[in-house]
């Protein structure tokens, strides 16, 4: 199917048969391409704003990105609840059908390798955030040696006690920073024991989360289907745990395996 | 379906976005046309995030086509 102005959006590509008539609507143009024992689930787009010219316009567009990243991920949702798929990234584009076809000649043993791989696996996501201010507070009483100098200030000369205070708030801040480590490391290795795979990837800063607390770990698990309920009950221990210490876990899924379905390529991305 | 902490509910925009802007499938080929790695902070997502804060009804909603205008 080649048509004039127009591009092959690619959304995902599955080993089964997608039910891509239940979710197809009069806008979204969605179709399936069998090819190489492959399906790669696509939609035909405008060139005009699919080119990498008129990408380069629109992803400054907020509103575009929002919009257009919010469809690609909801259509690659709907596929997976039928197939095990491997979601490609926002804007991956073919001139024509052929060109995908090509694709999935190129890249079908890997394709096929990593559904094996995917097969009955989801990916779910923990994300940690810290209010450093209460944690400091709730770590006051169990820093025996920070209490002793809360109790040094309350009882020594002002001069003194104006040191002691400098003194008790870098050990706050060391404890504090000890403890995000800590939590973080072990909250990821305990949900890891839980999973076939394990992520970590780059925290984002408040300017994005938009949240006054701080991320203090990002991280992605592929989780085996039968595994899911151990791993949920995993996580609602460790927020039980956690939240009375400052950190708050915030657990999503499941997701399409975006981290878990990297080319050989692709081994430096995804380290 | 998971009670505790199923997506559908109340997923941030963020993490869709961290997600499909920046994970996922990345091939090369001269056939292909590929956005380049995307900045969350370069796309000003403060401001994109104030706008709508969170994505509800992940599924089951009507989809909008990717050439359909943002109202």
């Amino acid at each position: 199917m080649v048509v004039e102005g127009q591009l092959t959006y690619l959304y995902c590509v599955a080993d089964r048969e997608p039910k891509i008539r239940e979710i197809e609507g009069p806008e979204n143009n969605l179709y399936s391409v069998c090819h190489n024992s492959l399906y790669a689930v696509a939609a035909k787009v405008e060139e005009s704003k699919f080119s990498e010219e008129g990408l380069k316009k629109n992803m400054a567009d907020l509103e575009w990105v929002k919009t257009n990243a919010t469809l690609h991920e909801r259509i690659i949702e709907q596929i997976m609840t039928n197939t095990c798929v491997i979601p490609f990234k926002f804007g991956t584009l073919f001139n024509t059908d052929d060109s995908l076809k090509a694709m999935l000649d190129e890249y079908g043993e890997e394709f096929k390798a990593i559904l094996g791989r995917l097969e009955n696996k989801e990916e779910w996501g923990v994300k940690i955030y810290c209010d450093t201010e209460k944690s400091k507070h709730f770590s006051i009483n169990d820093e025996p040696e920070i209490l002793k100098i809360e109790n040094e200030i309350n009882s020594c000369s002002p001069g003194k006690a104006f040191f002691l205070k400098r003194k008790k708030a870098e050990l706050l801040a060391q404890v504090v920073n000890r403890k995000i480590n800590e939590s973080g490391q072990e909250n990821f290795d305990l949900l890891k024991e839980l999973s076939f795979e394990a992520r970590i990837n780059k925290l984002l800063p408040r300017e994005v989360t938009e949240r006054e607390d701080d991320m203090v770990l990002n991280s992605a698990f592929l989780v085996g289907k039968d595994d899911v309920g151990d791993f949920i009950n995993m996580v609602d221990a460790l927020k039980v745990y956690y939240e009375n210490e400052g950190f708050f876990i915030d657990c999503t899924g499941p997701w399409p395996p975006y981290n878990f379905c990297g080319l050989s390529n692709q081994k430096v991305r995804n380290a | 379906m998971h009670n505790v902490v199923t997506k559908s509910r109340d997923v941030t925009l963020l993490e869709v976005l961290d997600r499909v802007l920046d994970k996922g499938v990345v091939i090369s080929g001269d056939a292909v046309i590929s956005v380049a790695d995307v900045d969350l902070i370069y796309l000003g997502l403060k401001v994109l995030l104030s706008s709508v804060e969170t994505v509800e009804q992940l599924r089951g909603s009507p989809f909008v086509g990717p050439m359909q205008e943002p109202t």
